[in-house]
């Protein structure tokens, strides 16, 4: 067989690139689900009961010292919010910015790149915060706690935003973490105190403004807030909330994040 | 046809990039022709099949795959420890575009690999032998131009052995081999043209008696 039919035969065969991907995104969602729900005992139990003690812990603390509502809201339904949106943040970009480690084995099949990996962890992550939200919701309404928004398409797009802010986030670490293992180290010391500044358990509302004004530069904040006021009309946020910063923000660093994977596209795979 | 276009690699070691293990490697390896690699241990055989295989990347260079090449055959990584043999098997038939005939494939590595029960337990639990067995079987089960394997012949016990031999055989109508073996025997069994590495360089013989010979030759006496 000459060069020529060897190669136009392999042309023939050949699967087109989108099919390749699609492909490879349903294998590893697949797999992402099996390895996060069925490899250990109760896994699945795990994933709800993380979020159900932590709130749990947070409204039996606010109730102690009296606090029964929350600017203009029921404090459950301010800590449960807060909680599991900013969760959605935390667990989205750290399973991304893992993904590079964990999924080293996979990049033995040419066919998956650390990119799909990635993705496809972030998509996880959401199919399974919408479950844990819902299920909670479901338990808090036996409580007497009302979570059903008064504006859905709010609590939405909120819940998006944050998705899309994790999963860039979880980019841009995942680069660094994997180039510079060292000033990884100096971003997780950084992202620590997100958790207190972003208002899950602070209501930055209160704070004073020259505080406040430069807590409302995080992003993770507006999120926050404007699921609130999307799970109740009553609340009052802080004044300057703007839903759409977050969304600038996160697809600033979606961009940068995918920039920096097609920059470095070889070196992530090189040992 | 698979075209290595002038390669360099080293790996990243604690203390910064390690000495060169391949310094302008090129080569073209023609449709349908099985290549038997030789060299002293450490010249780059295994790095080399890695790169063409597309397990590792080169530093500097390019490979240019114009046909399907398997991963490197009897290649330790790709399978996840805490997945059994089945779940492992099953990814690998979907990254492959195999959705459809999953059963079909399911049953010929199971039957290849000869695990038994032990193909739904993780993979953790397997033994270096078993292990290897899955994934010489995982890929015998996809049709590929170009067969990558580094010492695949060379795990398991005497029946597989004889199983991987026969498979071989096999294969050599529609497909070729790039292999790794330090039984001369068996590269002669296989292969027709043979790829002698020294010194990061790479020497390409149309004979693999010559590069055998060209090898034995550059020993120390």
């Amino acid at each position: 067989m000459t060069i020529e039919t060897a190669t136009d035969e392999y042309n023939r065969k050949r699967r087109s690139s989108i099919s390749i991907t699609l492909s490879v995104w349903n294998a590893l969602f697949l797999r992402e689900a099996v390895s996060r729900l069925s490899t250990s005992r109760a896994a699945w139990a795990g994933l709800l009961l993380g979020p159900v003690i932590h709130i749990t812990f947070m409204v039996v603390m606010f109730t102690f010292v009296r606090m029964r509502t929350m600017s203009g809201i029921d404090i459950a339904v301010w800590l449960i919010v807060g909680v599991l949106f900013y969760n959605l943040f935390k667990n989205t970009s750290q399973q991304v910015k893992n993904g590079l480690g964990a999924n080293q084995a996979l990049f033995t099949y040419r066919q998956v790149k650390p990119i799909d990996a990635l993705l496809v962890r972030a998509a996880m992550e959401a199919s399974l915060s919408i479950v844990i939200i819902i299920i909670i919701s479901f338990g808090a309404t036996l409580f007497g706690i009302d979570l059903f928004p008064d504006d859905p398409l709010a609590v939405l797009i909120a819940f998006f935003g944050m998705w899309l802010m994790g999963l860039g986030w979880g980019l841009l670490c995942s680069v660094i973490f994997k180039l510079t293992p060292e000033l990884g180290k100096v971003v997780d010391i950084i992202t620590g105190p997100m958790y207190l500044l972003s208002g899950v358990i602070l209501p930055i509302a209160h704070m004073p403004p020259f505080i406040r004004e430069w807590l409302v530069y995080i992003p993770m904040a507006h999120g926050l807030e404007a699921a609130r006021l999307g799970a109740s009309s009553y609340y009052h946020a802080f004044p300057e909330l703007d839903i759409a910063y977050l969304y600038e923000f996160a697809l600033t660093t979606i961009f940068l994040g995918l920039g920096l994977h097609k920059r470095f596209a070889r070196k992530l795979v090189t040992k | 046809m698979i075209i290595v276009d002038d390669i360099y690699k080293r790996y990243q070691t604690e203390h910064g990039p390690g000495r060169w293990i391949l310094q302008g490697v090129s080569l073209v390896i023609p449709p349908k022709v099985s290549v038997g690699l030789v060299g002293r241990n450490g010249a780059g055989k295994s790095t080399l099949l890695k790169l063409i295989g597309g397990v590792d990347q080169p530093n500097r260079g390019h490979i240019d795959r114009r046909c399907r090449v398997s991963w490197p055959m009897g290649f330790s990584g790709g399978l996840q420890p805490s997945l059994t043999g089945r779940q492992n098997a099953k990814f690998v038939c979907r990254i492959h575009g195999h959705e459809d005939d999953i059963p079909d494939r399911l049953a010929y590595i199971q039957d290849f690999a000869q695990l038994g029960e032990a193909f739904d337990e993780p993979i953790k639990n397997y033994s270096a032998g078993m292990r290897g067995r899955l994934q010489f079987a995982l890929s015998l089960a996809f049709d590929f131009d170009v067969y990558i394997s580094d010492e695949v012949t060379a795990t398991g016990d005497a029946a597989m052995k004889k199983k991987a031999a026969e498979a071989f055989k096999n294969l050599s109508d529609h497909a070729s081999l790039i292999m790794v073996s330090h039984g001369e025997g068996t590269l002669k069994q296989f292969c027709s043209a043979g790829i002698w590495l020294d010194n990061g360089k790479a020497h390409w013989f149309d004979d693999l008696n010559d590069a055998l010979k060209a090898y034995k030759e550059s020993h120390p006496k």
